[in-house]
């Protein structure tokens, strides 16, 4: 039984994210959701644009944690919304470590090609995690 | 060849210190708006709209008052052809998916097409851009301006309280300074550009045009880098609205504002081939996106074989 639980989100397949995670829920339970601003550019970006795309993926996050904060309005659960900027793998590991949370839920099933040209963040957290981790297949 | 490789190198040292010195003139230019009192809104419309075509701007633009019209002529006209079917090609690719908004397609993507209609029929009729037609092209960029600005003011309605606190900073010595240093920047910059360009030109045996076609991928690094990371992020209005916010301004501005002090002659290649070849793209890229508002990996592979049709066709056939 898990008593703590990190859940991560892009804001892409939350339906099925919220789905899987209600399924590991058995109790009480202190459900932390966390969206990652990502604020790394290349070296040639114009400072303007950097600032813009940070404010609008603040946005975009703040939207996103508050649909997840509706899908886990349920008696028994905790839900804290967590944004933080930096490298969305490092901070999940670094959140997950200082919270001491029991199991991270993420999403993962991106595509061949996608994995190569995007990167995967959920293959570099499981590799450093701290704890358990369930991958839910998102990909259709 | 000891004298191409010093030019290359000075080439790409004067386009990192253009792009930088760009930054750096927008954001000081920013800042004094504010001083001003001049709406934040207004200044971040304007900001991103020009901080990523300066240096297309600024080639364009000293290439033209210094005897190389051709230069930058092509330059103005590659980038445009290089912004759609390179860079939103190329991030299309990468991030698989790039979404976009009707009402965004409708102003910006009916804006993009009218520019480069509006330009070709002027060269296609006159054959160069004159006095009336730079007149023509600012006067257009004015109103898009003044769209673009209404419609941020009517969305952002909600975080004007926010801009009318921000307004009137002070005003500092060191921001006037960087301004002028970035402005000092930009030009020196761009003179250094468009001379290695002219002289790689004549090293190469190529025409003008073509090495300012060729110029516009150096150019046009802010744009790159802007709309792939911004694809790769998912914010996909900014990265479609980077491309056709650049487009609009290259010509408009980036040619607009030159004719104003010289009559700009331009090759028929361009005019027969370059231009029509740009208006052939932005169709292809609205007809793409307007097919469910998104462009797709395959579609951005259509884009960039567009694009290698074009140059291959440019540099072995003309």
């Amino acid at each position: 039984m898990y008593d703590k639980i990190l859940l991560t989100t892009m804001g892409e397949y939350m339906d099925e994210i919220i789905e899987h995670t209600l399924n590991l829920i058995q109790g009480d339970v202190e459900l932390i959701c966390i969206y990652v601003v990502e604020t790394s550019v290349p070296f040639l970006t114009p400072k303007k644009v950097k600032e813009m795309m940070i404010d609008e993926l603040k946005a975009k996050g703040k939207e996103i944690l508050e649909d997840m904060a509706k899908g886990f309005d349920k008696p028994g659960i905790t839900f804290r919304g967590l944004m933080v900027e930096g490298n969305p793998a490092d901070e999940i590991v670094k959140t997950a470590t200082n919270e001491d949370v029991d199991v991270i839920v993420m999403g993962t099933g991106k595509s061949i090609v996608d994995k190569h040209l995007l990167g995967s963040v959920s293959e570099k957290v499981v590799h450093s995690a701290p704890c358990t981790i369930l991958l839910v297949r998102t990909a259709s | 060849m000891f004298e191409v490789i010093i030019l290359i190198i000075a080439l790409i040292i004067s386009l990192i210190i253009v792009i930088k010195a760009a930054d750096v003139f927008v954001d000081s230019i920013v800042e004094i708006g504010l001083a001003l009192g001049i709406s934040e809104i207004i200044l971040g419309v304007t900001a991103a709209a020009v901080g990523t075509s300066l240096p297309e701007f600024g080639s364009a633009m000293i290439a033209i008052l210094t005897g190389s019209p051709d230069v930058g002529v092509g330059c103005a006209i590659g980038a445009n052809i290089w912004n759609i079917a390179g860079i939103l090609g190329i991030s299309a690719i990468f991030a698989g998916l790039i979404t976009t908004r009707r009402q965004e397609v409708r102003r910006d993507g009916l804006m993009a097409i009218l520019t480069t209609l509006t330009i070709t029929a002027a060269l296609f009729f006159i054959g160069e851009i004159s006095f009336v037609v730079g007149v023509v092209l600012i006067i257009m960029y004015a109103l898009y301006l003044w769209v673009l600005i209404r419609a941020q003011k009517s969305s952002k309605e909600s975080e004007m309280k926010y801009y009318e606190d921000e307004k009137k900073r002070n005003l500092g010595k060191k921001t006037i300074l960087m301004a002028v240093m970035g402005l000092v920047g930009l030009a020196i910059g761009c003179r250094a550009i468009v001379y290695c360009t002219v002289e790689l030109s004549i090293m190469a045996s190529i025409p003008e045009v073509l090495a300012g076609i060729l110029l516009a991928f150096g150019t046009t690094a802010p744009e790159f880098f802007t709309v792939l990371t911004s694809a790769k992020k998912g914010l996909n209005s900014l990265a479609i609205g980077t491309v056709f916010g650049s487009n609009i301004f290259n010509i408009l501005i980036g040619l607009g504002i030159p004719s104003l002090f010289t009559v700009i002659p331009v090759e028929p290649i361009t005019i027969y081939f370059d231009a029509p070849v740009m208006v052939f793209i932005t169709l292809l890229l609205l007809f793409l996106i307007k097919r469910g508002m998104k462009l797709t990996r395959v579609e951005g592979v259509i884009l960039v074989a567009s694009y290698i049709v074009y140059i291959v066709t440019r540099l072995y056939f003309f």
